[in-house]
């Protein structure tokens, strides 16, 4: 190998340079028919290990492309999994609605719950429907399970609601069977107790067996009759000795609720709404005698 | 001269072959992506004679056209041209100058791209002044620009070898 100026001088470097000039041309005149056997022989012998690499160079940046993609796709799911139970929650909720609203035919409305009004009082809580939508003090709330509570006042487009586990809550109630009548109230004002109903009242002959499905009467009229409030899950207690009171666990927990309805038209006397509501669960309990 | 001198250049062709054909298509737009086949071309007629860079030439030209056949042979005339004229120019402007090794990387890459649209007759194309204006002078650059890096990076392979150490050596 020859460095310096008179490395040119050589009468080779120019013979084989116009030798390669010449194939070049001649390569550039072959005819199509020609090029691409030729083309492809050199492909599948001296550059076929250089296609085969860079395919392999394009599939693993596919492949990470592809990676990096499923990636974003698992995170994505991941996120919008963990939301899943909660929408299919309010899903099924809205879709009892829909059940309870085709069965009450007409004179309700529902709404949302919007939040806790006070929070020194989280036994009620504000919803999205008011005067404007025919909401009156008194009306009945309801949810598909059963009683939620009764509106205590009422706004433009939002009333306040009282929850069964407020304090002044009371509601006249019957077995489902129509052999008990006692008036359902809130079991306790603080503590666990808060949150369970008691059935005051009942004659102390009568025994409600537990897994008795209580609803309202009717009476008072403020409550419609045949809209469930809970069963009966034990005895609480007597009062002086000639009625006794039942636990009742009530028929929906107001923190499971989202959305419900509020009864805006008086039904008339003897309406009974008892087919409208799914039944409780623990009504197969029903025949139950409890302990002593 | 150590006994791995001989090994060196092979080593650093493969290199740039494998990159062309590895690292290439990830380097952006074709047309501006430095081309490591016509910059391993270019370092091997820094120190190679006219003839074998000539003859280099061809065949990287002909194997680029057998990728793409349809202006088979255009590559090769190209090549084979640039390979020949760079190995001259190499030995008449003699000077181990960065600046220089620049323009001669710049330089081959634009007239090899200039003698691929002249001989393929692309030359009537609207894009030929966008391919000759922008797009070559870009890829020029990047070539150019990884080609002193290389040279850079193996200085101590390709620095040229000292008079009397080599075959051929004249003075």
């Amino acid at each position: 190998m020859a460095i310096g100026t008179d490395r040119y001088a050589s009468r080779a470097d120019t013979l084989l340079f116009l030798a390669c000039v010449g194939l070049s041309i001649a390569a550039l005149s072959l005819p199509p028919q020609w090029r691409e056997p030729l083309a492809n022989g050199l492909q599948q012998s001296v550059l076929a290990p250089f296609i085969v690499l860079q395919r392999q160079t394009e599939l693993l940046t596919a492949a990470r492309l592809r990676y990096d993609n499923v990636v974003a796709q698992r995170d994505s799911a991941a996120l919008a999994a963990a939301f899943l139970p909660e929408l299919r929650s309010e899903n099924a909720r809205l879709r009892e609605l829909l059940g309870l609203s085709a069965k009450l035919g007409s004179g309700y409305v529902s709404a949302e719950i919007l939040h806790q009004p006070e929070p020194t009082n989280p036994l009620s809580f504000l919803v999205s429907a008011g005067r404007r939508e025919g909401v009156r003090p008194l009306s009945a709330v309801v949810s598909p399970e059963g009683l939620v509570g009764l509106v205590a006042s009422v706004g433009e487009h939002s009333s306040v609601v009282l929850s069964w586990a407020h304090p002044e809550f009371r509601a006249s109630a019957i077995a489902q069977d129509g052999s008990v009548v006692g008036i359902a109230a809130p079991h306790g004002a603080e503590g666990p107790g808060v949150w369970l109903l008691e059935l005051q009242g009942v004659l102390y002959r009568q025994r409600v067996p537990n897994g008795t499905v209580i609803v309202t009467s009717g009476l008072g009229g403020v409550f419609p009759r045949g809209i469930p409030i809970g069963v009966v899950v034990d005895t609480a207690g007597e009062e002086k000795g000639w009625g006794r009171t039942y636990l009742v666990r009530p028929a929906i927990h107001p923190a499971q609720l989202s959305h419900v309805m509020i009864l805006t038209t008086p039904r008339p006397a003897g309406a009974d709404l008892r087919n409208a509501f799914t039944v409780p669960q623990d009504s197969a309990l029903t025949g139950e005698v409890p302990p002593e | 001269m150590r006994r791995t001198d001989r090994y060196r250049y092979p080593v650093i062709m493969t290199i740039l072959v494998l990159l062309h054909f590895t690292v290439r298509s990830h380097l952006g737009d074709d047309r501006v992506a430095p081309d490591f086949l016509l910059l391993a071309l270019l370092i091997y007629t820094i120190r190679a004679e006219p003839g074998k860079s000539a003859a280099a030439g061809f065949i990287i030209g002909l194997l680029r056209d057998a990728l793409t056949p349809v202006s088979f042979g255009a590559g090769a005339l190209a090549h084979t041209l640039v390979g020949f004229f760079s190995s001259w120019a190499k030995a008449v402007f003699f000077a181990e100058h960065v600046f220089v090794k620049f323009c001669l990387f710049f330089a081959g890459t634009w007239i090899r791209n200039l003698i691929v649209l002249l001989v393929s007759g692309k030359l009537q194309s609207s894009q030929v002044a966008w391919e000759l204006l922008v797009w070559s002078p870009l890829q020029g650059v990047t070539t150019a620009l990884v080609g002193i890096s290389v040279l850079w990076f193996f200085r101590g392979w390709l620095s040229p070898r000292r008079a009397g150490a080599g075959l051929g050596v004249s003075t």
